[in-house]
């Protein structure tokens, strides 16, 4: 009950500043429909894929708003930005560039660290060593993926059955 | 003893020895030239201390007195011993030994010299609720030099009747072994004191050099009173008398009130015998002719091998149904034996029924007799002093562990046939011994088991056997005592301490005694450390610096409970202060810290992550897993997310300062 009471008191607030800044709102809603479509695809893994997606368009925006904003904050100039061809490379083409950012980042800092694992795992084991000095082997353990150790069993259950008959 | 009486070893008495303890010169320092005498007890034998107790000091007519008694270190043994201090008896035993003859009481001062005043002695006796155990004539001693005053001799240096020859005893007793008669009662006193008058009546032993089952049987053929009287001329005057004391029927025989009577010239019904059921068929067992059941009974015990025929093949059954007619007894066996099968078969052992069997055939039989398992013959009420006696002198106690785990005592409790309120008595504590018996851990077992039916026998550990120790608060200071000498690897509270402990201090040491049995060694080591700390702790003494070391050198696995390998540094530097105050509550509190030890074991398992943890980065990074990694990837795109906020955030105040500068 509370929560759709403030549902309401935000769109009651939010039609007049819309309707005040409605020249805005039309290049906005034209722009940033890859955010939005962004948000749709990535809601599953986070909202990274959207913020990043709508920070790039934003920027690819921001030129034009500063124009609305400078020029005039009318619905005429608004059409005009929404029925330029060059806006519309800008919007959408800094959306994709904001979507390719969000897909290779992740393999950039996994190609990082791969590069600086040996370090790590130097360091690692000096981790290790010194746990064990602490705390006795017993705080040793050893790692198997999950997958590894049912294989491994398979594997185990296989050499020790008993071989089968040589065919004919 | 006691920083008053000076005890030479080197001066034996041996005239005044008793068959479980050898006599010494002693001097008195506050008395001097007062003649005593003193008996130190054999190991082997638990003494009567309770009766000890009772008799110190008192001064009871006919019996001879015992001025004190106690523990004292005996170098002869090289051990401490019980030590008793009796008055000398100057004028030697009545009667050397049993085989020794002697010159007769005159007849005319019977009655009066020896009779009345033993009568009167038992009397007191029995008033403090003693039986004394021990009377035969070479334990009876003229305290004069003259030789005129007779007195009852030491009735505390062995086990009740122990040292009783089987003549002395009466016929149920002299079934029994010695160790397993029982403390006996007022008229198993006055049935020997009936027996040492006839023999100190005809100057000797009637029945020397006959064989005791022998004895017995002719007792129970016959008649106590005809047994050993024999072809023996008695005193007229004496006969009457003899009868009575004589009796096999306890509650028939003389106490001191007939006595009285008779010596006031009163003449008293003649006793008659109640006669035994005899059939008129015999059964012909073991080249024998049997018309009557106990003669019979006591036979099938002398033929154990052989008794089980006449059992399984119904002979004595239907001996007993059509012979005596006495189907309630003739039930009871077949009951006994069906019974005992069908126990055998559950249990899946059928080894030794047959001798189950023929042990409860034989309580029916004879119902009076004691329980009679091959070797073992015993009361129900000796077992737990046969049971001391077979610990001290290492016996064998599988005929013990088969007394209780057979509930041989139930089947004897049964056969009784009268619902006796100490019969109810032996039910409960039995029942706890069984339970005893399953538990195979410290504490509990055959050993618990005597220390319960024992109330003042020492501990038979064999780390302070030799320190006597029948209290509590004795064991300690004796472990600190021997911690220089034993084998400082073996632990301090063994089998017998902890049933020791359990059995007289339930209630302070039963947890901690638990603690010890744990299968883990570190909380095992902690509970017996635990064991000593809180003995120390309620009963002192203070400081228990032996101990404290010794105890100290076995907290390798406490110490290596912990896991934190700078704590256990810590304490194997801080144990040894410890060690030096000697104090066991101090060291366990310190070792058994619980916050220390949730600290240890939070470090632990917080430790056990952290190496898991890398353990699997260096598994990915080994396994160029590093870009599947789902922490890189969220990595990478959160590094994408900064970098094109931050792209916005410029072009924006970069446009935006175009637009207005």
């Amino acid at each position: 009950m509370k929560k759709r009471s403030t549902f309401f008191l935000y769109v009651m607030l939010a039609i007049p500043i819309g309707l005040m800044i409605i020249p805005t709102v039309i290049v906005l809603a034209v722009a940033l429909v890859p955010t939005g479509v962004a948000f749709i695809m990535e809601r599953g893994k986070g909202y990274y894929g959207g913020l990043t997606v709508g920070a790039m368009n934003l920027a690819g925006t921001s030129p034009y708003l500063a124009d609305l904003w400078t020029q005039g904050h009318t619905v005429a100039t608004a059409t005009g930005i929404i029925t330029n061809v060059f806006a519309w490379l800008m919007f959408y083409g800094a959306a994709l560039f904001g979507w390719a950012i969000y897909s290779t980042t992740p393999a950039m800092v996994s190609a990082f660290i791969t590069m600086t694992s040996g370090n790590r795992i130097t360091a690692l084991r000096t981790t290790q060593r010194e746990l064990v000095q602490k705390w006795g082997p017993d705080v040793e353990s050893v790692y198997e993926p999950e997958g590894a150790a049912a294989a491994k069993e398979a594997a185990a259950a296989a050499a020790t059955a008993e071989p089968m008959a040589p065919r004919r | 003893m006691r920083d008053r009486f000076t005890l030479y070893c080197d001066r034996p008495i041996p005239a005044l020895d008793m068959p479980n303890a050898l006599a010494y010169e002693v001097a008195d320092r506050k008395q001097e030239g007062r003649p005593l005498y003193a008996l130190v007890c054999k190991p082997e034998m638990p003494p009567r201390i309770s009766v000890m107790r009772t008799l110190k000091g008192l001064e009871i007519p006919a019996v001879l007195h015992m001025v004190d008694w106690g523990v004292a270190e005996w170098p002869l043994a090289e051990r401490k011993c019980v030590i008793v201090i009796y008055h000398r008896p100057l004028g030697g035993r009545v009667m050397d030994s049993m085989a020794s003859t002697f010159k007769r009481i005159p007849d005319h001062q019977f009655a009066r010299a020896v009779i009345k005043p033993i009568a009167d002695g038992l009397v007191e006796l029995a008033l403090k609720g003693i039986a004394h155990r021990s009377i035969r004539p070479d334990n009876l001693y003229y305290m004069d030099e003259q030789r005129t005053k007779i007195v009852l001799g030491d009735c505390v240096t062995s086990v009740p009747s122990h040292d009783q020859p089987v003549v002395l005893e009466t016929i149920e007793s002299g079934m029994a072994m010695p160790s397993g008669r029982g403390g006996g009662t007022y008229a198993d006193d006055m049935y020997a004191f009936g027996a040492t008058i006839l023999m100190l009546a005809i100057g000797r032993n009637p029945m020397q050099g006959v064989p005791d089952a022998e004895i017995t049987r002719r007792k129970i053929q016959m008649g106590s009173y005809a047994a050993l009287v024999g072809d023996e001329r008695m005193p007229v005057a004496q006969i009457e008398c003899l009868r009575g004391l004589l009796t096999d029927d306890a509650e028939q025989r003389w106490a001191a009130t007939n006595i009285d009577l008779w010596l006031n010239g009163k003449r008293l019904t003649p006793i008659q015998a109640k006669p035994e059921s005899t059939a008129q068929r015999p059964l012909r067992f073991a080249d024998q002719e049997f018309h009557s059941i106990r003669p019979l009974s006591y036979a099938m015990y002398q033929n154990w091998e052989k008794a089980i025929s006449i059992i399984s093949d119904g002979t004595l059954e239907i001996w007993i149904r059509r012979g005596h007619e006495i189907n309630d007894l003739a039930d009871g066996i077949a009951s006994a034996i069906k019974s005992t099968g069908a126990m055998a078969t559950i249990a899946g052992n059928k080894i030794d029924t047959d001798d189950v069997i023929i042990a409860r055939v034989l309580m029916l039989l004879d119902p009076k007799a004691p329980v009679r398992f091959r070797e073992f013959r015993g009361f129900v009420e000796g077992f737990g002093q046969s049971l001391a006696i077979a610990m001290l002198r290492k016996q064998k106690l599988q005929p013990f562990q088969d007394f209780i785990n057979r509930d041989l005592w139930r089947h004897w409790i049964n056969a009784q046939g009268k619902a006796a309120a100490e019969n109810q008595q032996y039910e409960t504590v039995f029942r706890d011994l069984k339970n005893y018996m399953k538990d195979p851990n410290s504490g509990a077992g055959l050993e618990r088991c005597v220390y319960e039916l024992n109330e003042w026998q020492f501990c038979m550990s064999p780390l302070v056997e030799a320190q006597y120790v029948m209290e509590v608060k004795g064991v300690l200071p004796a472990l600190d005592a021997v911690s220089k000498t034993v084998n400082t690897k073996l632990w301090p509270v063994d089998r017998h301490v902890a049933a020791f402990l359990r059995a007289r201090y339930a209630k302070g040491t039963g947890s901690q005694i638990d603690a010890m049995n744990d299968a883990r060694p570190d909380r095992a080591t902690i509970g017996m450390l635990s064991v000593l700390a809180i003995v120390q702790w309620r009963l002192g003494p203070e400081a228990l610096y032996g101990l404290a070391m010794w105890v100290g050198s076995l907290m390798n696995p406490v110490i290596n409970s912990y896991q934190n390998r700078n704590k256990r540094k810590d304490l194997e530097k801080e144990i040894p202060k410890l060690i030096r105050k000697g104090n066991l509550a101090e060291l366990y509190n310190f070792l058994d810290n619980p916050e220390e030890r949730q600290k240890d074991a939070e470090g632990f398992a917080w430790a056990k992550a952290e190496f898991a943890g890398a353990e699997k980065q260096i598994y990915d990074f080994e396994h160029g897993q590093v870009d599947r990694q789902e922490s890189a990837i969220k990595t990478g795109r959160q590094v994408g997310t900064v970098a094109a906020t931050l792209i916005m955030f410029v072009t924006f105040l970069v446009v935006l300062m175009g637009k207005l500068l």
